[in-house]
């Protein structure tokens, strides 16, 4: 299609700033639908596009479009997941997966929505990853990231005969509110809203809770990081999107942290820190 | 037969309705199922969109938006094979395409509601996000070199993506075959390397000892032969 455009070829610049600076956007169409841009190119593009005129848009999106069409029908690459997988995503899944009356329901009542961040931390790394899998084989109460989501909701899926998912029955979020020695600390977020931390340093644990503080950016997730007293690299405790902003958040560990932060990060997070922090708790007594 | 017995085996990528025999195309079905079908009538299908697929997964969005949790088990038995091949491509360890997958299915729950079917198929939507993440992590896992070093090792059996034997998805894999066919080497390999070695075109450059102008252009003019071949409008 278009081919007298098309026949254009060979004189694409050298970067994609030249190229849109020559109005060549909508040839990036492709490239753009086939993430073979940098990060920073793909913002870049997007900027051009959600100011260009209304033919020029459309003309790029529908490549875009079709682009994508192809490729999903061109690669198509099949292998069978584990098959625990998908008890694991559930698993993750934010509280706001309504609460059902499964055949287990009843010991679990009354549990406060908890974390809905999705325990992914460190999710980058290969390291990270065999750790999880040493973890998953060892006690699952040894997380130190958030500690996952859905706690307490008894999941029926009904129609594959999967039955009820119990989560983690000692809903941390409780376990924390709960304890004797609860310090609460407040602090402002950059951007607007406050965090609130309840500290408990019996349970060696902190509750998070954001209140009206906006959804990050566009492609940016919040980062919360636990920052150790001896000066080592900060530890990411888990990614909040939007969902996950109005649920309280259980971070664990933090006998040995100095401080709690909390960044902008890319979506999927960073291995370290973006600074500044848009807030920072103190932890210490 | 229902999709959730397809879905366990696999994608039920067969059950195209024909849009050149329109009406009837839901009725042939089950002829496309058998094997001896006859070709004539599977390969009106082989370029149409898996409209009925599509038809499924849309509906199960919706479901999931509104917080249908067997709309949700149904979507993932019926694509989780895909995001978690195609992250075993991309990325090659096995942790990493098991978070991947883990990740963009809590995206699709989360996302559902902002699917928009006017903006493409739901498999298109999710491939999207699938292949966003998977490249995501490996730019940030490994370094360049390491994602060339390990893309070799894993093109071996490129033309054998499709592991299914049944007649739908092999006419539909047969075509792709036909239309790669249709682009120059370099083209293919170009748009090979971006897509399941996560590499960016100037790395595709670097790698192919090529000017970045050329692999740019490789690329487009790749897809759009791909594109116009396959018949997607």
């Amino acid at each position: 299609m278009d081919e007298g455009r098309n026949g254009r070829s060979g004189s694409f610049g050298d970067t994609v700033a030249m190229d849109l600076a020559a109005g060549r956007a909508v040839d990036l169409a492709e490239l753009y639908a086939l993430d073979a841009v940098t990060g920073q190119e793909r913002d870049a593009i997007d900027l051009y596009i959600s100011t260009a005129p209304e033919a020029e848009r459309l003309a790029f999106l529908a490549r875009v479009r079709q682009s994508r069409e192809t490729l999903a029908r061109t690669f198509r690459a099949e292998e069978e997941p584990p098959s625990d997988l998908f008890d694991r995503i559930v698993a993750q899944l934010p509280a706001q997966f309504p609460k059902q009356d499964g055949p287990d329901a009843g010991s679990t009542a009354a549990a406060a929505p908890t974390a809905a961040v999705d325990g992914l931390a460190g999710r980058d790394e290969l390291a990270q990853a065999r750790k999880r899998r040493e973890e998953r084989r060892g006690s699952s109460g040894t997380r130190r990231w958030l500690v996952g989501v859905a706690a307490a909701a008894a999941i029926a899926l009904g129609g594959v005969g999967v039955g009820a998912y119990m989560a983690d029955q000692n809903d941390p979020v409780n376990q924390v509110a709960r304890a004797s020695d609860l310090r609460e600390a407040s602090v402002n977020v950059a951007g607007g809203g406050k965090a609130t931390v309840l500290i408990s340093e019996s349970k060696d644990s902190a509750v998070v809770k954001m209140s009206g503080v906006p959804a990050p950016p566009a492609g940016k997730v919040y980062q919360m990081w636990l920052i150790p007293k001896d000066g080592s690299a900060p530890v990411s405790q888990g990614l909040m999107d939007e969902q996950a902003l109005s649920k309280p958040a259980v971070v664990q560990g933090i006998h040995s942290a100095a401080a709690l932060g909390i960044t902008v990060e890319p979506a999927g997070g960073s291995k370290a820190p973006t600074l500044p922090t848009v807030a920072a708790a103190p932890l210490g007594a | 037969m229902t999709l959730l017995e397809a879905g366990t085996r696999q994608n039920s990528r067969s059950r195209h309705g024909s849009a050149k025999n329109s009406p009837p195309g839901d009725l042939c079905l089950k002829v496309m199922e058998t094997p001896n079908a006859p070709n004539s009538e599977g390969s009106a299908a082989v370029t149409d969109p898996p409209a009925d697929l599509s038809k499924r997964l849309s509906a199960l969005l919706d479901g999931i938006a509104r917080g249908d949790q067997a709309a949700f088990a149904e979507f993932y038995q019926l694509t989780s094979r895909r995001v978690y091949g195609m992250a075993r491509r991309v990325l090659i360890d096995p942790e990493l395409s098991e978070d991947t997958t883990q990740e963009v299915f809590l995206q699709v729950w989360q996302n559902a509601a902002k699917f928009d079917p006017q903006a493409g198929s739901p498999l298109s939507w999710l491939m999207t996000i699938s292949h966003r993440r998977a490249v995501d992590k490996v730019r940030s896992a490994q370094s360049s070199t390491d994602r060339e070093a390990r893309y070799g090792a894993s093109t071996q059996d490129i033309d054998h993506d499709t592991v299914s034997d049944e007649v739908g998805s092999r006419l539909e894999a047969e075509a792709v075959v036909r239309c790669l066919g249709t682009l120059t080497e370099t083209q293919q390999e170009s748009v090979r390397l971006a897509y399941y070695g996560g590499l960016t075109y100037r790395e595709v450059a670097e790698r192919l000892n090529a000017a970045v102008p050329t692999i740019k252009s490789r690329i487009r003019d790749g897809l759009i032969r791909l594109k116009t071949c396959l018949g997607v409008s």
